[in-house]
């Protein structure tokens, strides 16, 4: 009983915080309703069997993504200057009829197939690890350098980007 | 119980891309962008994960892929918001109407 009304409360959240985090008017609230979303899948994950996938929801995006987006909001703002974050009137429709035309055409697609649900699978960690260490090596090895290489752009971006504009300034 | 339906999890992953897209395009700054491909990101995590625990049965490959669409995102924000404060610091905004530098 107990699980069920947390199923829901997870699935309804998520629902929230989709809503929040693209209609919301300030940049800071959606980022609050994107990390309750975030949040949130983690759950849903937990509940599709996989704990491990969870807990790495919330390591990877509510501690790393999370703290980066606000952690930017803060550096690139004063905000309260211009409160709207709507555009013109044109973008919103555009935006709401593709996104509602992609949810109704591929929505037909989802609920009309009849899907053959196999046995209940437990969370099998070993069987990812070896996954990723035998078959998906060559991925893994380039997510790593992937990381390295945005870590040592983002340092040489903020970096050489200070001190060209230091040049100019005192030029 | 209503978890071991894979329709739930799938029709929240596509509400997910329809809040994502509708969000790319009506936003004003990059920032409001970036949340919505995180949008984006999410609702395919959860979709390759619903896949493969309802309709692949023999090993965790969602899984695996879901971990590496998170690694990807997560390299993708720092290298997309390091680009960012350097137009800010540049042009004192972010909105994209008004980055007009490459437009000729």
């Amino acid at each position: 009983m107990i699980e069920k009304v947390v199923f829901w409360i997870v699935v309804f959240l998520t629902i929230v915080g989709g809503l929040g985090a693209c209609l919301s008017n300030s940049l800071i609230y959606a980022v609050l309703f994107l990390l309750l979303l975030m949040g949130s899948v983690g759950g849903l994950y937990i509940y599709l069997g996989s704990p491990f996938l969870g807990m790495m929801q919330v390591l990877i995006y509510l501690g790393a993504v999370g703290i980066l987006l606000i952690f930017s909001i803060m550096l690139a703002g004063p905000f309260w200057l211009k409160p709207k974050e709507r555009g013109r009137f044109l973008k919103i429709g555009i935006g709401f009829t593709l996104g509602l035309g992609v949810i109704l055409v591929l929505w037909k697609g989802v609920s009309e197939y009849e899907p053959r649900i196999g046995p209940e699978r437990l969370s099998q960690v070993n069987k990812v690890g070896k996954l990723i260490l035998t078959e998906y090596t060559l991925p893994f090895e380039l997510i790593s350098l992937l990381i390295v290489i945005s870590i040592i752009g983002a340092i040489m971006l903020g970096v050489l980007g200070g001190k060209k504009e230091g040049k100019d300034a005192l030029e | 119980m209503p978890w071991n339906d894979p329709k739930i999890f799938q029709l929240l992953s596509l509400f997910l891309l329809g809040c994502g897209l509708m969000g790319l395009i009506s936003r004003r700054t990059f920032l409001g962008m970036l949340i919505s491909f995180e949008l984006i990101l999410n609702g395919a995590g959860l979709n390759l994960m619903t896949v493969d625990r309802f309709f692949y049965q023999d090993l965790p490959r969602g899984e695996v892929f879901t971990l590496f669409i998170m690694g990807v995102a997560a390299s993708e924000t720092a290298v997309v918001l390091a680009i960012m404060i350097l137009l800010f610091r540049k042009y004192k905004t972010i909105e994209e109407e008004k980055l007009k530098g490459l437009k000729g």
